[in-house]
């Protein structure tokens, strides 16, 4: 897994590439946490996730959770559609908040 | 600790030394079979070494912090610098563990590398300074250090070096056999630790009914603990309540949480006799208490035998499958995601729930470690081949059944990818 954090339209986009997995999640779960205890509005890119796992799952689980107690926006945009499977078969896809895009992300 | 290439090798000078070095390695040696305690006998062996080469202080520094300092982990003779920090590389001492060599130096008042701030903390005046790096093969521990010889012009000698190093040697030796034996009975008392969780979460499942009681279940860890759940209970006006889950995570904290869900459906379940309302409670109670970030995917159902009618509510969940005596499958996908993700989701927290016909078919629910389990000759099983063993064992009793299934994903010596876990309701005899 790799990751980048860049601004776009005034929110923070953490884009994640690869598999997010048992050994990928705790990095993942660093990097979104530290973004969210800045209380900086968030949105992770999904759209080069290849594979995410249940470990995967609980560290976007645990930033939107946090977000939540903070008050800043966290959300999922452009989710590749193996990630989007996994989320729908949790029916997650009704609770995380997801866009098709960035700049969707920042209209809403 | 450090891995580089040197080795201490013992260079004896002469037929004295040579049985002097081996009475005192004879007796290091016992001083450390003997004891368990390395501080301890690190400080009987030291003082043995000082008095050997007739010094007036003796210490052993170790290296600590992912080898960025060095530490005197004892210190025996006439000046205590026990706890002593200094930077890798600092000091005589941090010198010879750097380079791996064994240094002497006559006397320190010419040295550059002597830190001086040591003795004017103690008051004690060093004038030579012998050290031999502690390592065994690439394994880099520290060092010994001896100050001052008392006898004779008071410096140290090629040969009073030379004994340094084997003795340092057959320390290194002993401490890391010492600290392996410490990580041994460590790892013991994890692993027993361990499996008191695992008998106690055992102990949570259900015992077996025999027919015509009609919910049958099996768990297989994958690991010594569980992270997987099920459980089954009748009301006393004759329905059946079941319930299986899955705690994201593994180890420890997902046992926990496994105990505590487990828990919560039974207690509740006594009172409560609606699955989509009890599931409901259960997601409050657990987004209240449990950590961030964990969360269960569960089902809960009733089935009542006098009408043969099922309620179902899935959270976040498997679909379980209903496969039918014609071999069709119906199944149940999740209207709600997991238990402990957000505790405002529906309205009066009622997670929705589905009812159908249980008839003669068998409802399966089950948990990823099936549709994800690998078998052998046949790689990831996936939802069609979980239908497809469903469909070849459907004739088999309930109880053998499962464990043929379950069986499909041991291959020996091999740990399973993933906690398994099975249960099934159907009409029997």
């Amino acid at each position: 897994m790799e990751h980048e954090v860049r601004e776009e339209h005034g929110l923070s986009i953490a884009a994640f590439r690869g598999d997010i997995d048992f050994n990928t999640s705790p990095e993942a779960r660093r990097v979104l946490l530290e973004l969210v205890e800045n209380r900086q509005d968030l949105m992770v890119d999904m759209s080069s996730v290849d594979y995410i796992d249940s470990s995967g799952v609980a560290s976007l689980i645990e930033a939107f959770q946090s977000a939540k107690t903070t008050g800043s926006r966290f959300g999922l945009v452009a989710v590749s559609p193996p990630a989007l499977r996994v989320l729908q078969l949790a029916h997650l896809e009704k609770v995380l908040p997801i866009y098709d895009s960035v700049a969707a992300a920042a209209d809403a | 600790m450090s891995e580089h290439g040197l080795q201490a090798v013992v260079e004896p000078t002469g037929e004295d030394e040579l049985s002097g070095y081996l009475d005192l390695l004879a007796a290091i040696g016992q001083d450390f079979a003997m004891s368990l305690d390395v501080d301890e006998t690190l400080r009987i062996s030291l003082t043995r070494i000082m008095d050997y080469l007739d010094a007036a202080a003796a210490s052993i520094f170790l290296l600590e912090n992912n080898d960025t300092e060095i530490v005197c982990r004892v210190s025996v003779g006439a000046s205590d610098i026990t706890g002593l920090r200094l930077k890798y590389g600092q000091g005589i001492v941090g010198q010879s563990i750097a380079e791996q060599a064994s240094l002497m130096v006559r006397d320190v008042r010419s040295d550059p590398r002597f830190n001086r701030s040591v003795d004017e903390k103690t008051g004690f005046t060093t004038r030579s300074i012998l050290c031999a790096p502690v390592s065994v093969n690439d394994l880099y521990l520290g060092a010994v250090e001896v100050i001052n010889k008392r006898g004779g012009d008071g410096l140290f000698e090629e040969s009073d070096r030379q004994a340094l190093r084997a003795l340092a040697a057959s320390a290194a030796m002993a401490i890391r056999n010492a600290t392996l034996t410490r990580s041994l009975i460590e790892q013991e008392r994890v692993q027993r630790e361990l499996e008191l969780v695992a008998e106690l979460q055992q102990s949570l499942l259900p015992k077996p009914q025999p027919a015509p009681f009609p919910v049958h279940g099996i768990n297989m860890p994958a690991r010594t603990v569980s992270g997987d759940f099920y459980d089954y209970f009748a009301l006393p006006d004759g329905r059946i309540y079941f319930d299986l889950g899955d705690v994201a995570g593994k180890g420890v904290q997902a046992a926990l949480l496994m105990a505590k869900a487990s828990s919560l459906v039974r207690c509740l379940g006594k009172t409560v006799h609606d699955p989509g309302t009890l599931l409901g409670m259960v997601n409050r109670e657990i987004c209240e208490t449990a950590a961030r970030g964990m969360f269960v995917t569960m089902v809960v159902g009733l089935y009542d035998p006098a009408t043969g009618r099922v309620r179902l509510s899935n959270a976040g969940h498997e679909p379980p499958l209903h496969l039918m005596p014609d071999g069709h499958f119906d199944n149940f996908a999740a209207e709600a995601p997991p238990v402990g993700v957000s505790a405002d989701l529906f309205p009066e927290g009622k997670f929705p729930e589905t009812e159908f016909e249980l008839g003669d078919g068998s409802l399966y629910i089950f948990t990823d470690g099936m549709t994800e389990g690998r078998v052998t000759g046949v790689g990831q099983l996936g939802i069609d081949g979980v239908k497809s063993y469903l469909t070849d064992f459907a004739d088999l009793p309930i109880e053998e059944r499962l464990e043929v299934l379950a069986n499909k994903f041991i291959e020996p010596g091999v740990p399973l990818h993933d906690d398994l876990t099975i249960l099934v309701l159907e009409k029997r005899d």
